[in-house]
């Protein structure tokens, strides 16, 4: 990867902190230079295109019911609108790219917030709103001080802003529940538009996308097969162990293998440092699965909303990223010094 | 699922259109209005005072007597698109957010665009004067049995084409008989003038909006009888407010 872009623009330019940033934000160069890039992008396609034909193939064989085909057309026509919608931004240019993640951490947070009524304190949802905001400004400035001190100042915002109502009762329930909105939708998911800094974000957001994506398709095949025993019954009944197994044999040789391409020639290029962040990717995506049933079973909901037809709300199709992001990104950062600001750089893992 | 002693027992309420898509969401008398939606009616609102204020002249009488939080429902004569606008700018910034102007839905909902703006801009509900009006009054007399919001409404159920103020419908008295919820009568002067049915553009003439005493209905019977009661009294003190002289709106 090419790490070194964001300070060697600055010291190229030799004027401040930031020389340099607007020919990144906007640089389309390469986009599908990457192999990786280049094999999502066609397995999105390539699943695109076949969906409807298997299905007709299914239906015409008898061996589709009816209730089953309509639940697939729904969902296949919601893919057929968000997959470019997810792609397009990450090969378009990095701004794009922070821009798209910001806004899913709107929507993301605004459903969450409908869901538990925490929506009804404006001043709260205000200031988690401006902290994902600012997340996404210092993302674009690539300003990893700014980045990291967006967390701390909005949990003071936060804890201070509810004070000025002067109602006590419940404060501690509003301020945790904006506080865990903040995190996972802010901070949490604001990594993926940090990762947009580096030279070589098109493959490694494609790469963790697929991997997350595929560990929700894998889990629903393998249970649907094999699935038996229930590992989270209060928590997801629909859940089994075959599936958990299935999904993270799936994903974990997956990941390893591209980012093995992705990393190539970096110190994170090492077998047990790639099948390592196979399984982060591969426990994380289905612990932010698991960690969304809580949130629903806790409210009494059975989705969190219902902005894409056939899947409920968008975070009960991008659960299983929540947790991933921020986990795979300080775990490559620690070999690859990535995310770090245009004026530091090298990982602190040799 | 039980649970333990020490662990916290957070009650959660999301919002009354939970589950409802966005188009769905527009139209149902249960939405709830997000941030957007306040920021947006905090624009409008303070636009629409301008407005009112600079072009209309616009004047309140006895606005001490409006409600001073939920639920309550606000009536008044019906003779032009600035009814609704009138009252909604009147009212204080703070509770704009939680008081719906009812809409008639054949007129404001039946496009999607028409839908987003008469709800984000104004927080208007909608009222389908003839599909599920009942079910759709059923729903809002839960909402304003829960504490949770003012309603402005036009009973006569269209503006008045003669200038004179016509009967009031009964599905006024089903949202409130039996209940505690205060209504509010008023008494719009000059909008008809400004802009009647069938205007375009307003014209500058002076608009006074008259509040006069909430009314309640406790001990009025929720059912047909009780509604067409209801529907009478309110009348009456509407066109009480109107005053000798000032029959036409």
């Amino acid at each position: 990867m090419n790490l070194q872009i964001g300070m060697s623009g600055a010291a190229a330019a030799g004027t401040g902190r930031f020389a340099g940033l607007g020919e990144h934000l906007f640089s389309m160069r390469g986009a599908l230079d990457h192999p990786v890039t280049v094999l999502v992008v066609a397995i999105v396609a390539g699943a695109l295109v076949l969906t409807p034909v298997s299905a007709l193939v299914l239906r015409r064989m008898g061996r589709l019911p009816e209730h089953v085909g309509r639940d697939v057309r729904t969902r296949y026509l919601t893919w057929l609108v968000l997959a470019p919608a997810m792609l397009a931004p990450i090969l378009l240019f990095p701004l794009a790219a922070m821009l798209a993640v910001c806004a899913a951490s709107l929507v993301c947070y605004r459903e969450y917030a409908r869901a538990t009524g925490l929506f009804r304190h404006r001043a709260l949802s205000a200031i988690v709103v401006l902290g994902i905001v600012g997340v996404t400004v210092a993302s674009v400035l690539h300003w990893y001080e700014l980045f990291t001190a967006m967390t701390p100042l909005t949990v003071v915002a936060l804890a201070a802003s509810a004070i000025v109502s002067d109602a006590p009762k419940g404060y501690i329930q509003r301020v945790s529940l904006a506080v865990v909105g903040f995190l996972l939708f802010g901070a949490g998911l604001g990594h993926l538009a940090y990762m947009a800094n580096d030279a070589n974000y098109r493959p490694l957001l494609c790469m963790l996308l697929l991997c997350t994506q595929a560990s929700d398709i894998a889990a629903y095949c393998f249970g649907k097969a094999f699935g038996r025993r229930r590992l989270f019954p209060n928590t997801s009944p629909n859940k089994t162990l075959a599936g958990h197994a299935g999904a993270l044999a799936v994903v974990v040789p997956l990941c390893a293998g591209l980012a093995h391409l992705v990393m190539e020639g970096t110190a994170f290029d090492r077998p047990h440092r790639l099948l390592l962040l196979g399984l982060m990717v591969g426990v994380g995506a289905q612990m932010g699965d698991l960690m969304l049933g809580s949130i629903k079973r806790d409210i009494g909901i059975k989705d969190m909303g219902a902005t894409l037809p056939g899947h409920g709300g968008f975070l009960d199709r991008f659960n299983s990223v929540l947790l991933v992001a921020p986990a795979a990104f300080h775990y490559i950062g620690l070999f690859t010094g990535f995310g770090l600001s245009r004026h530091g750089g090298g990982g602190v893992v040799p | 699922m039980t649970t333990s002693p020490g662990e916290p027992e957070w009650t959660y309420a999301p919002a009354r259109d939970h589950g409802l898509g966005e188009g769905a969401r527009l139209r149902s008398v249960m939405r709830e209005p997000g941030l957007v939606s306040w920021c947006a009616q905090g624009c409008a609102g303070a636009a629409l005072w301008a407005y009112l204020r600079a072009y209309h002249g616009l004047r309140v009488e006895g606005g001490e007597r409006l409600p001073a939080s939920p639920p309550f429902v606000i009536v008044a004569n019906h003779a032009s698109h600035l009814d609704a606008l009138v009252i909604a700018a009147a009212l204080p910034r703070r509770l704009r957010s939680r008081v719906y102007p009812l809409s008639a839905g054949d007129a404001f909902y039946e496009s999607l665009a028409m839908s987003a703006v008469t709800s984000v801009f104004l927080n208007g509900l909608p009222l389908w004067r003839k599909r599920a009006a009942g079910r759709a009054l059923e729903e809002l007399r839960a909402r304003l049995t829960a504490g949770e919001c003012g309603l402005i409404l036009f009973p006569e159920g269209a503006r008045t084409r003669s200038g004179e103020m016509g009967a009031f419908k009964a599905g006024v008295g089903r949202l409130v008989a039996g209940t505690g919820v205060p209504v509010v009568p008023c008494w719009i002067r000059g909008a008809y003038r400004a802009l009647p049915p069938g205007g375009r553009v307003p014209r500058p003439a002076r608009v006074v909006l008259r509040v006069g005493g909430a009314m309640t209905f406790e001990g009025v019977r929720d059912d047909r009888a009780g509604w067409e009661e209801v529907a009478r009294e309110l009348r009456g003190s509407v066109e009480g407010l109107g005053g000798e002289g000032e029959g036409r709106a």
